[in-house]
């Protein structure tokens, strides 16, 4: 687990950093602010703004969110790699505590939680495949949904649960579930369902570090069958059917939380937050706006999310275990990722901007999972040399030392031959293999040789169906044209990172949601 | 955590003292969540004001207020006898302690599960919503590790699966949760409450099984309460009778709710620690004025010494606490012992 823990303490580190896309809202300005709770929370309560205008009318506090994802939140507070953002927030709402408590050095920064609203876990399926499956959509199991994942007839995409708290909940239930445990998980009931799991996620076809892009990747790519998230993130997806497996699911249930060292005036503005958050109005708007369940008894659940019980599963007791199924669904249990390193080393690159890549390279040597194939492709005028290194489980330092020896050799040289050099990636990877597969580019510059736009454009167009499957990541950083990235980000299904607000470090963190 | 209620107050009072010559004094208190309410009620505010009370409320985990720094408050307001002795002691507050209110902690079940629990011995039910959980059958079940689909007449019901327990809040930080340990210990102990070592060893297995069955546990009851009310979580969760009864009194009638007074229970005393000459004045208020003594009804809680329950949510709480055996709470060193080795 020392691995991923140490990846993920380098994420929350950049935080702050980049803005990938409007889905991430940055807090500005360093102090507190009376009338302004600065909240730090998690991603897809993006989609309560309007709930929160309508609360500032009400109460006149303005809630200032940074979005993150859950385990990034926890290792933030926990202070691993950073002060734990003493004095950067007032508060903190996040879908579930669970992970939280298992830190006690998080858990001891965080007060009086308050649950706000609740959505259970969830399998959405397109409409048409719960016909073909014969499903009746009260009655699916997870054991059912396993038995077509392994019949070939169920595909589906999740997000990634060392990132993401849909993602991390989900791993959860279906370990629970497959496990057949009676209560909460041991490491024996990891262990011992560890094949079954194996199997479980051979259907996952869909990694994101975010809920947003999953659903933007799902409908793109439109032969992946199904979503796992929550209720209230799959009820806002059109044609999805949308299940709440019988066998049991974990819920989010998104507790407020003040902060402990904050003034006593920010804590009853905390308060007061809350309680107007808890108010019947309020939880009419929540529920018929978002999909998640009320948390007071006068107020039903929006007209559509179905009332009927499901066994609640419990949330493992020990971080032990916790970090444990993570550990294990990283290394082991998911399928292996794929990632070509598509890196600008011309001239302008030389200096600081390459000594920073080197180090930023170095440092994600420590997030590679096992049985990664890494490829590291330098270009300048061209590409400059393709090696790949696969991080053996056996003995992964080898495969680290390897592409860290890399990294130390890079030279700044040449002009930018940014197209040449991606269609050269493609080339590289050649048709499918049962892997997460991803270019990732990183340039300080525009196109200044080789290839055009449209040259790629046409390459991209005339690949097989499996390969313009294979999204580019790039990563704005020095000169580099935004509008050149996007347009790549866009064509391939990928997503632009920013690293010149926060970091390279950060960036390529964050892209490993995404591998 | 402060209040509306406290701001409110300052208003109310703020226009009574145009017409009357007394000056109002300003109580600053800590207490635990499940009071919030009451304390935020405007007719309590009100009541008090009449008094010449403004109070400014912050809420902490009754265990937890040792963690805090009190010496600005004039009053701390657990919910339960063993941590405001222990925060006496530290603040060297002599004389009784007013215990104004209290609670009996009880379980909450959604229908399905206490019928199943009935027709299987473990419970018995006198209406459709209120019964008595057997906890000597209940441990024995804990302790055999018994299923629910291993109850008969479980079939219908496909939430009801794995593991039966109760799910209650973390009892290293939570009175409620340490209450519940108090409870089951008592029992597992022969009907005698744990005081040393002898009876730490003998409930540890017990305790801890029934700890971690739990997995990840809740912080305070009002998450356990919200859980269960928003249709999420366990079928069985444990609570004080105050959170039901404020849930009724606000016109709520809940088909699929039963409440289970388990036959061996403890009560929550809400003990008022005073620490400033306000706060003890204020604190006999509590616990002698008429109406302030009726107005806690309103939320839930028995005034100390009043025969009266909840005389409008009978068919869902028990009038008198006959037939409940209320267990002694160990020292607040045992119960913190009883949690840490629960919890390992």
């Amino acid at each position: 687990m020392k691995r991923t823990l140490a990846a993920l303490a380098a994420t929350a580190a950049l935080l702050a950093g980049c803005t990938p896309d409007a889905e991430r809202d940055r807090s500005d300005g360093p102090g507190p602010e009376p009338g302004t709770l600065r909240i730090l929370a998690s991603s897809e309560l993006a989609d309560l703004a309007p709930v929160l205008d309508r609360v500032r009318e009400d109460t006149g506090i303005t809630v200032k969110p940074t979005y993150t994802g859950t385990l990034d939140a926890v290792r933030l507070l926990a202070g691993e790699k950073t002060d734990g953002a003493d004095g950067d927030f007032d508060a903190v709402w996040l879908a579930s505590a669970d992970y939280l408590r298992l830190h006690p050095a998080a858990a001891r920064k965080v007060v009086s939680e308050t649950s706000v609203m609740s959505s259970p876990v969830a399998v959405g399926v397109r409409t048409g495949t719960v016909r073909k499956l014969g499903w009746r959509p009260e009655d699916v199991t997870w054991s059912q949904i396993e038995q077509a994942v392994r019949a070939g007839r169920l595909t589906y995409g999740m997000t990634d649960p060392a990132r993401s708290n849909s993602g991390f909940a989900t791993l959860v239930s279906v370990a629970s579930a497959l496990s057949g445990a009676q209560s909460a998980l041991t490491d024996a009931d990891v262990a011992q369902a560890a094949p079954r799991l194996r199997e479980f996620f051979t259907g996952q076809q869909l990694t994101s570090g975010s809920s947003g892009w999953l659903a933007k990747a799902y409908q793109r790519r439109g032969n992946v069958d199904a979503l796992l998230n929550y209720e209230s993130v799959l009820k806002g997806i059109p044609g999805l059917t949308v299940i709440r497996p019988k066998d049991g699911v974990l819920t989010a249930d998104y507790p407020l939380s003040s902060l402990a060292g904050t003034p006593a005036a920010t804590r009853k503005d905390v308060r007061r937050l809350t309680d107007a958050l808890r108010t019947p109005e309020i939880q009419r708007e929540i529920t018929a706006r978002t999909h998640r369940r009320p948390v007071v008894p006068s107020v039903p659940p929006a007209a559509g999310l179905d009332t009927t019980r499901r066994r609640e599963l419990p949330f493992p007791g020990s971080r032990s275990v916790a970090d444990g199924l993570l550990d294990a669904y990283e290394n082991e249990l998911r399928r292996p990722s794929r990632t070509v390193y598509v890196l600008d080393t011309s001239g302008s690159m030389a200096g600081g901007r390459l000594n920073g890549l080197k180090e930023a390279l170095t440092d994600l040597t420590g997030e590679f999972r096992h049985r990664e194939e890494v490829t590291l492709m330098p270009f300048g005028s061209d590409v400059k040399s393709v090696r790949t290194h696969v991080v053996e489980p056996a003995d992964p330092e080898a495969g680290l030392d390897a592409i860290r020896a890399d990294a130390g050799g890079l030279t700044a040289a040449g002009d930018t031959a940014i197209y040449s050099s991606l269609q050269q990636a493609y080339d590289h990877l050649g048709p499918g293999r049962d892997t997460f597969t991803s270019i990732v580019l990183m340039t300080d510059g525009e196109n200044t040789t080789g290839a055009r736009a449209g040259d790629f454009d046409a390459f991209y167009r005339s690949l097989a169906p499996d390969q313009r499957d294979v999204p580019v990541f790039p990563i704005l950083f020095g000169d580099s044209d935004r509008r050149e990235l996007t347009h790549i980000a866009e064509l391939t299904g990928g997503r632009l990172f920013d690293a010149r607000k926060g970091s390279l470090d950060s960036a390529f963190e964050e892209i490993r949601g995404y591998q | 955590m402060l209040l509306t209620g406290g701001v409110a107050a300052a208003v109310v009072a703020g226009q009574r003292g145009e017409d009357a010559n007394t000056a109002t004094t300003t109580v600053r208190m800590v207490i635990g969540s499940e009071k919030a309410g009451y304390f935020a009620d405007p007719d309590v505010v009100e009541a008090l004001a009449a008094r010449n009370y403004t109070v400014e409320v912050e809420t902490s985990g009754s265990w937890a207020m040792r963690e805090l720094d009190l010496t600005t408050y004039d009053l701390a307001f657990p919910s339960s006898q063993a941590p405001a002795v222990e925060l006496a002691d530290r603040y060297k507050v002599r004389g009784p302690l007013p215990r104004p209110f209290y609670s009996p902690l009880v379980v909450m079940a959604h229908r399905n599960a206490a019928e199943v629990l009935a027709a299987n011995g473990l419970a018995t039910l006198d209406t459709e919503h209120r019964g008595t959980l057997k906890m000597a059958a209940y441990l024995d079940a804990a302790r055999a590790d018994r299923t629910w689909q291993q109850l008969a007449g479980t079939a219908p019901y496909g939430e009801l699966r794995g593991t039966v327990f109760v799910t209650g809040t973390n009892p290293e930080t939570s009175n409620s949760g340490a209450l519940y340990l108090a409870a089951a210990s008592y029992v597992a102990n022969g009907g005698r409450v744990v005081t040393g070592e002898d009876g730490l060893d003998r409930t540890e297995p017990l305790l801890r099984k029934l700890v971690t069955v739990q997995g990840a546990q809740q912080s305070s009851s009002d998450a356990v309460f919200r859980d269960f009310v928003s249709g999420a979580g366990n079928p069985l969760v444990w609570v004080y009778e105050s959170q039901v009864a404020s849930l009724l009194t606000d016109g709520q009638r809940p088909d699929d709710l039963v409440v289970l007074y388990p036959d061996t229970t403890v009560n929550s005393d809400h003990t008022v620690v005073p620490l400033t000459d306000a706060g003890e004045s204020l604190a006999g208020l509590l616990a002698t004025d008429e109406e302030l003594r009726r107005l806690a009804v309103r939320h839930g809680f028995r005034p100390q010494g009043a025969a009266t329950g909840f005389p409008s949510a009978t068919a869902y709480l028990k009038q008198e606490l006959t037939g409940v055996r209320q267990a002694p709470v160990p020292t607040s060193a045992i119960l913190r012992e009883m949690a840490l080795r629960a919890r390992e």
